[in-house]
């Protein structure tokens, strides 16, 4: 092995040279004065890279991952279910069941683990107009969450000091209307796009509709 | 738990495709600590780092997530989307990234540095040398020594996450390694960096 040879066969990992190249280092005073500080970097680059691993993601990223996986699950099975041949059947308790677990997604730290959908599904607001208390909503909770948010049913005001993820979803427009964000009820039935807050222990606090561009 | 972690990265991807939620956690355990990593390098924020771990899994949800097992591995297409989202985050805040010329993709200069920059250093003092050197380097150096000496990338699934040939990976990694050398050397003799300076300042 020559010099050039040497230098343009050097490995990934720069201390895995080949016995090869540790002959010629062992003959070529050269390119073992020239090789040190490479062996060097490399041997300080796999110390940083030991140290570094043990850096992970924090928890809440999980958390919030976990619940934008079971919004979306939820709507993969309404769709699945929809398409079968037993669709006349069951079409409306597909969407009935997948409506009341998207509501159970949303709302799940402010319910009692044990609430049928029933209770889950009547929103505490009924005795008052839907809109109106959604924009009253929407003027406070827009200057802690963002513009268009809107706190779910029960969730309690977030901490100014506390974190927050937005993680974006699709989640059906039955389930935005009954969380109190205005949408036409000749949309209810469509899927749609919607960023949802997420506390730093996971649980959603707020959620607001997407607009067709897909940004705010 | 246990049941996923004999599986593929593909076989895991796949049954979170069909709901399976504990699927979506293994893979996501697997993985997110490499990506979490190369997002806080390259864009020096552990905010930021944070977002970028979350958008890239968020992208295996969608049903035109575009990943092709045919084209590379899912590890180096998640540090794809991790790179494009590292991308916007730094153009969103330009005015901190140093210029790139085109002079960074010439031909590496021999090296000068033919002492051991990291020589006399304790453990520590070396590894907080290196981090800053390669928080130093231009992006295009930064990323290949982040993904192929520090997560240690194959050079091909490194060229899938960059979107370039595996030339260029090994190209830039002797680039990279000859600025990091060069980097350290001139931390270890700063008086020797000023000195060179004088000549410039009589002149002036």
């Amino acid at each position: 092995m020559n010099c050039p040879e040497f230098w343009d066969h050097l490995p990934q990992r720069g201390e895995d040279i080949s016995e090869a190249q540790k002959a010629h280092l062992a003959e070529c005073a050269t390119c073992a004065t020239q090789w040190e500080p490479h062996r060097a970097l490399a041997t300080g680059l796999r110390s940083l890279a030991e140290e570094w691993r043990q850096t992970d993601a924090p928890l809440r990223v999980e958390a919030g991952l976990m619940a934008a996986f079971r919004a979306q699950a939820g709507f993969q099975a309404r769709r699945s279910q929809s398409l079968s041949w037993w669709r006349p059947v069951f079409a409306w308790t597909a969407a009935a069941a997948a409506t009341v677990a998207l509501a159970l997604v949303l709302m799940r730290s402010y319910q009692p683990a044990t609430a049928s959908p029933g209770t889950v599904a009547a929103p505490h607001r009924t005795s008052q107009p839907v809109t109106q208390v959604a924009d009253v909503e929407v003027d406070d909770d827009s200057a802690v969450f963002g513009e268009g948010f809107v706190r779910l049913p029960n969730a309690p005001r977030i901490d100014p000091n506390e974190d927050f993820n937005v993680v974006r979803v699709e989640v059906s427009g039955s389930a935005m209307i009954e969380a109190g964000i205005s949408l036409s009820e000749d949309r209810a039935a469509e899927t749609v796009l919607a960023d949802v807050a997420l506390a730093s222990d996971g649980t959603p606090r707020a959620v607001r509709l997407v607009p067709d561009g897909g940004s705010y | 738990m246990a049941q996923y972690s004999s599986q593929s990265d593909d076989e895991l991807l796949l049954q979170l495709r069909n709901g399976d939620e504990q699927a979506f956690a293994a893979l996501y355990r697997r993985r997110q600590g490499a990506i979490y990593r190369f997002a806080q390098h390259m864009s020096g924020s552990a905010t930021a780092a944070e977002d970028i771990t979350q958008e890239v899994f968020l992208a295996l949800l969608r049903e035109e997530c575009g990943y092709d097992r045919e084209r590379g591995t899912l590890s180096g297409y998640l540090f794809g989307i991790a790179r494009k989202l590292v991308l916007r985050n730094l153009e969103r805040g330009r005015a901190d990234v140093p210029l790139e010329s085109e002079t960074d993709e010439v031909a590496p200069r021999e090296l000068a540095v033919v002492d051991d920059p990291l020589a006399g250093l304790t453990r520590h003092e070396a590894i907080e040398a290196l981090r800053r050197a390669v928080q130093a380097l231009p992006r295009r150096y930064r990323e290949v020594v982040v993904l192929c000496d520090l997560e240690e990338l194959d050079y091909a699934d490194a060229a899938v996450a960059l979107g370039c040939p595996i030339g260029t990976v090994r190209s830039r990694m002797h680039r990279a390694r000859a600025l990091l050398l060069e980097k350290l050397h001139q931390d270890r003799k700063p008086r020797l960096a000023l000195d060179a300076w004088k000549p410039m300042r009589y002149a002036l």
